[in-house]
This record gives C-alpha cells, sequence and structure tokens, in this order.
C-alpha cells in the first residue's frame, strides 16, 4: 500500500467513524452562535425551566477552600442521587451542584448558612440537548463511560488535524486545483490573522 | 483552533493543575485618575463604551456594576488579550488590569467567541465565519457521504466505520 493510499483511506475511514461526532458538532455549534433565536422559540411557550422536586433541612459544614467535587459527591450521595455532575459555590452562602446526562439536568442548591437543599429538575429543550452535548467533556467524572466519551472527544480533535494534514496533502497531489486551493488557503490564513489582530 | 482549544478544555484539570490556579489571573497595568464626564443618568453601558473610547480600547465588551454611582468594572475581550478597567466614581479612580497570557485561556476565548452580540462589524463578521464553519461542517458530512457512496471499493469498510462509530455514539446517549 502506497502512502498515498494509506493517506487517502485513513481519511475516509476516520471520518466514517466519527461521523455523528462531527455532525453534532456542527449543529449543535448553531445555539451557542444564536441563542436569542433558540431562546426565543421556547420562552413563550409557558413551561418553566426549574421544577422543584424536593426541599429538605440539610446539614453538611462547607469548610473554605474545600474539595467542591468531594462535597458535591457526597450530598448527592445523601439525597440518593448518582451520575455526572459538577459543583460550584457562586459565594459563601451557596454551593450548587449540577447532575446531569445527555437527557435530564438537576439542580441541587444547598444554602449553607440556611441548612437548606433544594433539588430542581431543568425542563427539557433541543438547544440544551445539544449544546450540552457540545460541551460535554473533561476527565473529572469516575466513570468509565464518562471518560470514554472524553478520549473520543480528543480522538475527534486529532482527528481534525489529521484531516487538515491528509487534506493538504491530497490537495497538493491534484495540480489543476493547486491554484485556487492554495488562494482560498491563503485567504482563511490572513482573515485570521485580521481577526486575531483587529477584534 | 477549534480542535486545539477542544483539547485545552477537555483537558482542563491538568491545565489548572499545571498553573497551580483554576482562574486565570489579572496583573495591574496602570492606575490613573479619570477625568471624563458622563451624561447625566448615564447607563452602565454608555459609560463603558465611553471609557473604552477614551482609552483608545474600544471592542467587544462586557460590562458589571455602574449603576447609582458605583464602581463600573468592564472586560475588554480581545482574542489574543483580556482586559479588566474598573472605574470608582467616588474618586475617579480608573484600574486596569491585564489577565495573564495563557494559551489555554487564548484558545478557549477564541472557542468560545461569538458574533451578534454587540455593534461591532468585526464582531459579527466573526460571527459570520463562525456560521460559515457550521455549515462547512454539516457540509463536509454529507459530501463526504455522497464520496464515500460513489467509491465502490471503500464502500463496505467504510459502511463498517460508520456503524460502529454511530453505535458508540448511540451507547453514549442512551447511557452518560
Amino acid at each position: 500500500m502506497s502512502f498515498n493510499h494509506f493517506n487517502r483511506r485513513l481519511h475516509l475511514y476516520l471520518a466514517m467513524f466519527l461521523l455523528p461526532w462531527v455532525l453534532m458538532y456542527g449543529l449543535s455549534s448553531l445555539p451557542f452562535s444564536h441563542h436569542d433565536f433558540f431562546d426565543d422559540l421556547y420562552r413563550g411557550d409557558g413551561v418553566s425551566t426549574w421544577t422543584k422536586r424536593f426541599e429538605r433541612s440539610y446539614d453538611r459544614p462547607v469548610p473554605q477552600g474545600a474539595d467542591l467535587r468531594q462535597i458535591g459527591a457526597q450530598i448527592l450521595a445523601d439525597v440518593d442521587l448518582e451520575g455526572a455532575f459538577g459543583a460550584h459555590q457562586p459565594n459563601q452562602q451557596r454551593l450548587n451542584i449540577y447532575l446531569h446526562d445527555f437527557w435530564d439536568h438537576t439542580r441541587l442548591s444547598y444554602f449553607i448558612t440556611e441548612q437548606r437543599l433544594v433539588a430542581e429538575d431543568r425542563r427539557f429543550r433541543w438547544d440544551w440537548f445539544f449544546t450540552g452535548m457540545h460541551a460535554r467533556g473533561g476527565f473529572q467524572q469516575d466513570s468509565f463511560l464518562n471518560d470514554l466519551w472524553a478520549v473520543v472527544v480528543d480522538g475527534v480533535c486529532i482527528g481534525f488535524f489529521i484531516w487538515i494534514a491528509s487534506g493538504i496533502y491530497m490537495w497538493w497531489l491534484l495540480k489543476p486545483t493547486r491554484l485556487w486551493g492554495a488562494l482560498a488557503l491563503g485567504g482563511g490564513i490572513a482573515s485570521f490573522i485580521i481577526f486575531l489582530l483587529a477584534l | 483552533m477549534y480542535a486545539l482549544s477542544t483539547m485545552a478544555m477537555n483537558h482542563r484539570h491538568f491545565f489548572q493543575e499545571y498553573y497551580g490556579d483554576s482562574k486565570t489571573p489579572f496583573h495591574l497595568e496602570s492606575e490613573t485618575t479619570y477625568n471624563g464626564i458622563f451624561p447625566d443618568n448615564a447607563k452602565p453601558n454608555t459609560i463603558a463604551q465611553q471609557i473604552l473610547l477614551d482609552l483608545n480600547m474600544d471592542g467587544t465588551h462586557y460590562v458589571r456594576g455602574g449603576r447609582n454611582g458605583k464602581p463600573i468594572t468592564i472586560w475588554r475581550e480581545a482574542p489574543l488579550w483580556m482586559k479588566r478597567i474598573t472605574y470608582t466614581p467616588d474618586n475617579n479612580n480608573l484600574r486596569i488590569e491585564r489577565q495573564e497570557s495563557r494559551m489555554p485561556t487564548i484558545l478557549e476565548e477564541l472557542h468560545r467567541r461569538k458574533g451578534f452580540e454587540q455593534d461591532y462589524l468585526l464582531a459579527d463578521l466573526w460571527g459570520v465565519i463562525v456560521d460559515l464553519v457550521i455549515a462547512a461542517m454539516v457540509f463536509w458530512v454529507l459530501s463526504g457521504l455522497w464520496m464515500w457512496w460513489e467509491l465502490k471499493i471503500t464502500r463496505q469498510w467504510g459502511g463498517w466505520f460508520m456503524i460502529a462509530g454511530a453505535l458508540l455514539f448511540a451507547l453514549f446517549i442512551a447511557t452518560i
């Protein structure tokens, strides 16, 4: 198998395997780029964003500088919830824990000084479904499948580098499109630099 | 840029450990007295715009505070640098801080950047380019599928790779 042959097969088969991710990242960028438009689609439908699941008294100290993920995991265990989550402390009085999968999103608000814990479920919206998928990544969750998703995210990134390199190689071999390709490539690089400097 | 920045975000914890903090710090660049005069009952956005124009720094920015004579903080976001400008009306103090230059932070800012939110032509043009990237990605998927189907010699293996990818994607959707 020649390098040219290998390059073409790699370009194609990698694309076929990663096709769902490329399509997902493309489509899910739209709600990010046109946030207001998608917000308007759902705003008038009368469905509230958050529905309270429970509210209870709760007491767990949150020392300053504590590992929020560790405390978040303890709180989730205390209320029999599990899954991928993130923890955020917007101020000294409050700790938020976000429990999420691709379909559901639950927010636990722990009001530290009031010793009160509120759990709320977020409504489903297709734009949030896609943006949630888009934003998902990282290796901080204690779950094999979540880590595997992050590995695939890295794979998609590496895939893009391979498509760029293999695409440039294939373009260079096609003499009839060399000039126009160079103009397009040069124009893209020049405009990117202009944006970097002028924005 | 999008691939590099995605890797930076996917390994954010690594970079946070590497730099030793979760937020990129700002460092004082200058502190002066600002003697500009604002219109009566000027809104925070008006105040921010005037300060940025006077500093010759106009561009995409975000504002916090500034109501009822309270201090106003302006985040001026350029692709390669970010500045935080704080104006305190009580003593006309103008403090300019620059965010430490870190490659992961710059890449993340570029990744998250969008247009159509403020009245800056270049920012909107960036937004148009982002939309073009989205359209291109969808086009690459569709044109790639068509080219794959036309190449009979790779149809079978290409099909297997596509099915394997789709199954893995479906597994993720159903489980995590």
